[in-house]
């Protein structure tokens, strides 16, 4: 039995197909209980689909939106002059040096802004949210730890062997790719909780994947 | 698109939208306490569990901006989900794919070092949504659970009718395997 329309079979299960294909597929169905059994499969996921509910969010996301109002009022093309506003930049080795003076200006905020072809820069603007402070500066955090851990895994790189290396390296390669592309998002969209959350989780898997490498050596040591 | 109904009174809806276009904060959190839940949920499954809340967050921003756009020809409901939907393509365009490749990556890692069966372990139905690939997962999502048409999700996600099909087909393949019950 040549089960040529089983590829098929959502666009017949959606009545997306024209007659003459539809009675292919339903002669092909008498006659092949596989098909039958796929079909019967096909229309149990879509009924689920269908009963999936909505849940609210863990917790109230409200207060986080409410401060950001103020700021988002402005027409998005305003954005640049914006962040142009009362900027102070610094560097992410200074920053990571000046951590605790950073975390001082709680009535302002940062964004981070990133050169095309220069190191990240951190500005730090008083009319922005609180909420976008701690999200660059734990970027910046992460950055120093990503160095420090890198450096340390040169050192010791030559104790692993060569397969495990390999995979390592290729999967520094993806964060890394990942991180740029965050960054290049962020150029865009700076004010975008998203983005910066998401450049956090993907510098975060950054130090976890390089801390479990250190652990590697450690253990292979 | 269709869409699945709203649980929120659309006459509130209008009357909220036409307030929080004016500035009212209280009207605008009325609407937000109407809808955060279809939002969230949205938000959740074409993203995952970790972004979910920033998502969100974005979604209503981005909707306060927009509220003087609103004419109330169309449910508020469809026009803030259609909004939220927008919002959540354009930052997966520039950061999910790379998420997409980044998982698994990870999980190149993982499998070095971790037993067959805890990989393997069981996923309920909509856990098993967000593990999709990108594509599958997107059009699966648009499709089957927010009832939008193979032309409008082409539109939406830049590719053709045709892959649209196909991703749908693959995706409700892969979900056959998260049913439930005792297989
Ligand atoms: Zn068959």
């Amino acid at each position: 039995m040549k089960h040529q329309w089983t590829d098929r079979l959502s666009e017949y299960l959606d009545d997306e197909l024209d007659a003459a294909d539809r009675s292919a597929v339903e002669a092909h169905l008498r006659e092949c209980e596989q098909c039958r059994s796929d079909l019967g499969q096909l229309e149990a996921v879509v009924a689920r689909a269908r009963e999936l509910t909505d849940r609210l969010p863990a917790v109230d996301l409200w207060p986080a939106i409410v401060r950001r109002l103020g700021t988002a009022v402005e027409p998005v093309t305003d954005l640049t002059q914006r962040r142009a506003r009362r900027r102070i930049a610094f560097s992410v080795p200074q920053l990571a040096a000046a951590g605790v003076a950073l975390m001082l200006l709680s009535a302002g905020a940062v964004w981070l802004t990133v050169a095309r072809n220069g190191p990240p820069v951190v500005a730090v603007d008083s009319a922005a949210p609180v909420a976008a402070l701690t999200v660059s500066a734990e970027l910046a955090a992460y950055d120093a730890t990503i160095a420090e851990l890198g450096a340390a895994l040169r050192l010791d790189g030559d104790r692993l062997d060569t397969a495990t290396v390999r995979v390592l390296e290729e999967n520094l390669a993806i964060i890394d790719r990942a991180i740029a592309e965050a960054r290049t998002a962020l150029e865009q969209d700076p004010a975008s909780r998203y983005l910066n959350g998401h450049l956090g989780r993907t510098l975060r898997r950054k130090v976890d994947l390089l801390q479990r490498a250190a652990t590697l050596v450690t253990a292979a040591s | 698109m269709t869409g699945r109904p709203s649980a929120a009174a659309a006459p509130d809806d209008l009357a909220d939208a036409r307030l929080g276009a004016a500035g009212d904060r209280e009207a605008f959190e009325r609407l937000y306490r109407r809808h955060v839940a279809r939002i969230h949920s949205l938000a959740r499954r074409m993203l995952g569990e970790e972004e979910a809340d920033d998502a969100t967050q974005d979604a209503f921003i981005r909707a306060w901006e927009k509220l003087g756009t609103f004419r109330g020809d169309a449910a508020f409901g469809t026009w803030l989900h259609r909004l939220a939907i927008n919002v959540m393509l354009a930052a997966r365009t520039a950061a999910a794919r790379s998420q997409q490749r980044l998982v698994q990556g990870d999980h190149v890692v993982e499998r070095a070092g971790r037993p067959k069966a805890d990989l393997e372990a069981r996923m309920d139905f909509e856990s098993a949504i967000a593990t999709l690939p990108a594509g599958a997962r997107e059009v699966f999502m648009l499709h089957d659970v927010e009832g939008f048409k193979h032309r409008e999700i082409a539109a939406l996600l830049g590719v053709t009718a045709g892959t649209s099909k196909a991703q749908l087909h693959r995706a409700r393949m892969a979900l056959r395997a998260y049913l439930g019950g005792d297989d």
